[in-house]
């Protein structure tokens, strides 16, 4: 059974990604693990792919992607980040490079393999996690967790596992499909980049499994069910599941609000936190810059604000005028007739 | 707040004073795109020139202070600026807002304010720039709100905690009213304004000030004042990484210059010893006071009577873990009970070399922190040491985090190495060095294992990763001969004590949670005893200190303070407890956790006290007052003589 796993990322994620790529391979290095990356190497940082925990790098500009300037603009960071993902899986559902496909998010790490998921993909073809599989009582919890995950999607897109035939490519070529067309923060509209698509899921697709085992996808928003407690025989457990993987989300002062809110005196949280940020210190390149993204300013360095993305997206004549806005003409129509002309 | 690390001092500053209403009232552009006020303005705002508040204009203060060019100029008035009386000028958008927001500054009481300034109106809050919402909460004027500072403030703390303020001479409220409360310094010592903050999201987003909205509004609401981590939390939020510990022992290392060769004459001169003894500990043992301290010095005496020599080499730095290979230190070097100073591994050696071979040469390791394995070895094959003892006073041979403590938060059990929990565990790292150097000894040498007390060799016995030892043994420190005599019965509130070194591994936050909850409880007084006064201890201190020459300090101490019941909750596998048996010989009863190793098990057997499962179990006993049950009145306990055994001397017959 051939796996692939793969996260889709920019430079200044790849310290954590270097995380989640040394943990794949403590427990599985016999799986092929890919780097998905949408950005260019900043100025002053050697990036060899040889040197790094992955066994090999995609492109986003590789996937062939339709007027792919034009599409790139269209998103920000996250939105593209996340809408590379539908075209990779298809691509290796296509390709047959593997039985099995599991996508990660960069900030994630395992703590246990995840051999249980490929048991899992015997009977199913597509494996989602849900943000929560307990449901909140408490008020403030069902605020920030329950209504968060009602507008943002039910499962998290860190993770999803498929078998690369049936329905898991049934799946994969659904998802390519409206990520590229769909893949926007637009709560308001129904989007969520490419999370909220994966509610429909259960009802698109047969062969769908929910993962209701505590021991994956731990994160800020599902701690308030959750108990971690680590034993004397050196296990981690999760609800008395084994730990296999946690999902580092926000790493910084924001993360850490909502990890005390939830974790409150269960230490334990802060031990698996601790190691983390002390695992991307040690893999953090100083020559990346903080917040690097190649495209997140036009040709000329001016940064990219998320209106100017937003219009072009909207516009069909604007992309037709300027199918390489990151060159000046898209900058020059804004500013002489765009509505930031002012700004 | 301490001073604590500059950015996240400067963020604080920062997020107290800006004023997200003023921010996004006058700035459309970032309301329509939904940014966050704050980080806009911390990451572009400034440099665009925008004010983060209404009485603060960044343009205005540039040019009056080009000295805060290159950075914000709102974060270079809050940290410095106001110190060095740089002044800040309105926004020149404060009238637009205010005329957005509802008229004049005026706050809901109807009372002017800032415009009028009131007469009888303390100068420094008069002067404190109102923003948006004012910083008062409704209905209150500012005499009201000064007073209510006033009254809650703590000079004496503020003092204590900022001694730049001390230091120049400025009244601790006023500066707190006019500066310290934005550069987010604390009020008490238990306020901290970032914590409530952090807490009650809400507020850091009115920008409301957080110390009065908790007098006002925060306390009758009751509202949290932080997030509970418990200690154990807070342990691991202050640890520091391993690699870091061992990289500042080095650099200290490397800082020693070691002491010129003929120093270390005495070790190849003529002697009339009949053999040679080599230990190797963490420290000095003539200099430093401790448990494997004593046992040295126990040890050295032992020797001399003897008339056997007694080389002792450990590292002229504290070192956190074992020192890694290829890592160059001076080595210090006790000779006959004599410090001769710090020498080059190189030089010992030399000066082993030329001593005419002896009787018989034996070996103890009290602990290898601070040595390099290979240094180690060579230096006991220059003296021709291949037998000896390995004294289990602590578990630095099973890993890096030497008292099984995993993030010196919990005891660990010492699991398989290669286990999850060691993985995150910050001594993780460190876990290799230490089980691969022993192992290297162990198998190098023919070593008896010595544990102080069964527990411990029990702990060592279950390790799945333990060096194996040729024979192991239990030799304890000390036993209680009892005196006929019984402890006096007392009157008055149930005595509890704490003894020794305040550590959180001892337990000491436990002790001062408890003490805490209880200090006002006229059924219980709070004693520390100890050599050094824990700052902000809820307990009274009784100075003693334990030393060679008066080793019985501690009982006598706890007998003349007629302590009855001694909190022993460590947290940690003790291999022996010095404190537990001075404490039942001077007739106290102990109080233990579950993991305390040779505490629980001595206080199980002797019958010395109780062993309760947990630190719920143990506020219980207080807060039911069945703890009173342990009172020297009721147990009547038999007062004890401690007779300390000659230690590692006890065992060379059987080395010889």
């Amino acid at each position: 059974m051939k796996v692939l796993v793969y996260s889709s990322f920019t430079f200044s994620y790849l310290n954590r990604a270097r995380v989640l790529y040394q943990t794949l391979r403590r427990f599985h290095p016999d799986w092929e693990t890919v780097a998905l990356i949408t950005d260019e190497p900043p100025p002053g940082f050697v990036f060899d792919p040889a040197s790094e925990p992955f066994d090999r790098v995609v492109w986003a500009k590789d996937l062939g992607i339709e007027a792919f300037r034009g599409w790139l603009f269209r998103h920000d960071v996250v939105e593209v980040c996340t809408a590379v993902k539908g075209p990779f899986l298809h691509q290796v559902c296509e390709a047959g490079v593997a039985d099995i496909a599991i996508y990660l998010d960069p900030d994630t790490a395992l703590f246990a393999p995840l051999d249980p998921l490929v048991e899992m993909l015997g009977a199913s073809d597509i494996l989602l996690t849900p943000h929560l599989i307990d449901p909140n009582e408490d008020r403030a919890a069902i605020l920030d967790n329950d209504l968060s995950a009602s507008r943002t999607g039910i499962f998290n897109l860190g993770f999803v596992a498929i078998r690369t035939t049936g329905e898991g490519a049934r799946f994969a070529r659904w998802w390519n499909d409206r990520l590229l067309a769909f893949c926007y923060d637009d709560i308001p509209s129904g989007l969520f980049v490419d999370q909220k698509w994966c509610d429909h899921v259960p009802a698109l697709f047969d062969r769908v499994k929910v993962v209701r085992d505590p021991g994956y996808n731990v994160a800020s928003w599902n701690l308030s069910t959750r108990k971690v407690a680590i034993t004397r025989d050196g296990e981690i457990l999760v609800n008395g599941a084994t730990l296999r993987f946690w999902h580092f989300t926000k790493l910084g002062p924001t993360g850490d609000v909502m990890t005390k809110r939830y974790a409150g005196d269960n230490f334990e949280v802060y031990e698996v936190w601790r190691w983390y940020k002390e695992a991307v210190a040690a893999a953090t390149d100083p020559a990346i810059p903080e917040r690097w993204w190649a495209h997140g300013q036009f040709d000329d360095g001016t940064p990219i604000a998320k209106p100017q993305r937003v219009l072009y997206r909207e516009r069909a004549d604007l992309q037709a005028a300027f199918p390489d806005p990151f060159a000046g003409g898209y900058q020059a129509w804004w500013r002489a007739e765009g509505p930031g002309r002012n700004g | 707040m301490g001073q604590g690390d500059a950015p996240e001092r400067k963020r604080r500053a920062l997020a107290t004073a800006f004023d997200p209403v003023f921010y996004r009232t006058v700035y459309d552009d970032i309301a329509r795109v939904g940014a966050d006020p704050f980080q806009h303005y911390a990451e572009t705002g400034w440099r665009e020139g925008r004010d983060p508040a209404p009485w603060f204009s960044v343009p205005a203060y540039l040019e009056r202070h080009p000295e805060a060019g290159g950075g914000d100029p709102f974060a270079h008035y809050l940290l410095r600026g106001w110190s060095e009386g740089c002044e800040p000028s309105p926004s020149r958008h404060r009238e637009r807002f205010l005329e957005r927001i509802g008229g004049p500054l005026r706050p809901p009481s109807g009372e002017p304010v800032a415009t009028s300034p009131e007469s009888e109106i303390p100068e420094p809050l008069a002067m404190v720039p109102v923003g948006s919402d004012p910083d008062l909460p409704a209905g209150l004027t500012r005499k009201a709100a000064r007073d209510l500072v006033a009254a809650a403030f703590d000079p004496a703390f503020y003092l204590s905690a900022y001694p730049d303020i001390a230091a120049a001479g400025q009244d601790p409220l006023e500066h707190y009213l006019l500066a310290g409360r934005r550069e987010g310094r604390d009020p008490t010592p238990g306020f901290k304004a970032a914590d409530y903050l952090e807490v009650n999201p809400d507020l850091a987003a009115s920008g409301v000030d957080p110390f009065l909205h908790w007098l006002v509004a925060g306390r009758a609401e009751g509202r949290p004042l932080r997030f509970e981590l418990g200690f154990r939390g807070r342990i691991v939020a202050g640890l520091i990484p391993l690699q870091a510990r061992m990289a500042a022992a080095a650099s200290a290392a490397a800082a020693i210059t070691a002491d010129r060769p003929r120093g270390l004459a005495p070790l190849s001169a003529a002697s009339q010893a009949t053999g040679l003894h080599v230990t190797f500990s963490h420290d000095d043992f003539t200099t430093r006071i401790g448990g494997v301290q004593l046992c040295l010095q126990a040890e050295s005496a032992g020797l001399a009577r003897r008339g056997i020599d007694h080389l002792h080499v450990f590292p002229a730095v504290p070192w956190p873990t074992l020192r890694p290979a290829g890592s160059r230190a001076a080595l210090g070097v006790v000779w006959n009970g004599r410090t001769l100073g710090h020498f080059a591994v190189g030089d010992i050696l030399k000066a082993l070399g030329k001593r005419r071979a002896g009787a018989s040469t034996t070996l103890a390791v009290h602990s290898l922190l601070g040595h390099e394995i290979g240094e180690t070895l060579d230096i006991l094959a220059a003296a021709g040491a291949r037998r000896g003892l390995f004294w289990l006073h602590d578990f630095a041979g099973l890993c890096a985090g030497y008292h099984l403590m995993r993030d010196e938060a919990r005891d660990c059990g010492a699991p398989p190495a290669g286990s999850a929990a060691c993985r995150v565990c910050a001594f993780g790292p460190g876990r290799d060095l230490h089980l691969s150097a022993h192992r290297r000894l162990f198998e190098a040498l023919d070593l008896t294992l010595v544990a102080p007390s069964q527990a411990a060799l029990d702990t060592w016995s279950a390790a799945p990763d333990a060096p194996a030892a040729t024979a192991a043994q239990v030799h304890p420190h000390a036993r209680l001969i009892p005196s006929g005599r019984f402890a006096e019965a007392t009157e008055g509130p149930l005595t509890v004590a704490f003894l020794g070194m305040p550590s959180a591994y001892k337990g000491w936050p436990v002790f001062t949670d408890l003490a805490e909850r209880f200090r006002d409880d006229p059924r219980y007084r709070f004693v520390r005893l100890g050599s050094a006064v824990a700052p902000g201890a809820p307990a009274d201190h009784i100075e003693v200190s334990v030393t060679a020459d008066n080793p019985h300090a501690m009982r006598e101490a706890l007998d003349s303070a007629r302590v009855d019941v001694a909190i022993l909750w460590s947290l940690c596998r003790e291999t022996f407890s010095f404190a537990a048996y001075e404490a039942a010989a001077a007739g106290a009863a102990i109080l233990t956790g579950p993991d305390s190793g040779n505490i629980a098990a001595f206080t199980r057997t002797g019958d010395h006290g109780l062993v309760l499962p947990d630190e719920a179990s143990l506020f219980a006993q207080f807060e039911s007052g069945t703890v009173q049950s342990l009172s020297r009145k009721v147990r009547r306990p038999e007062i004890c003589e401690i007779e300390y055994s000659g230690m590692s001397v006890d065992l060379l017959e059987s080395l010889s």
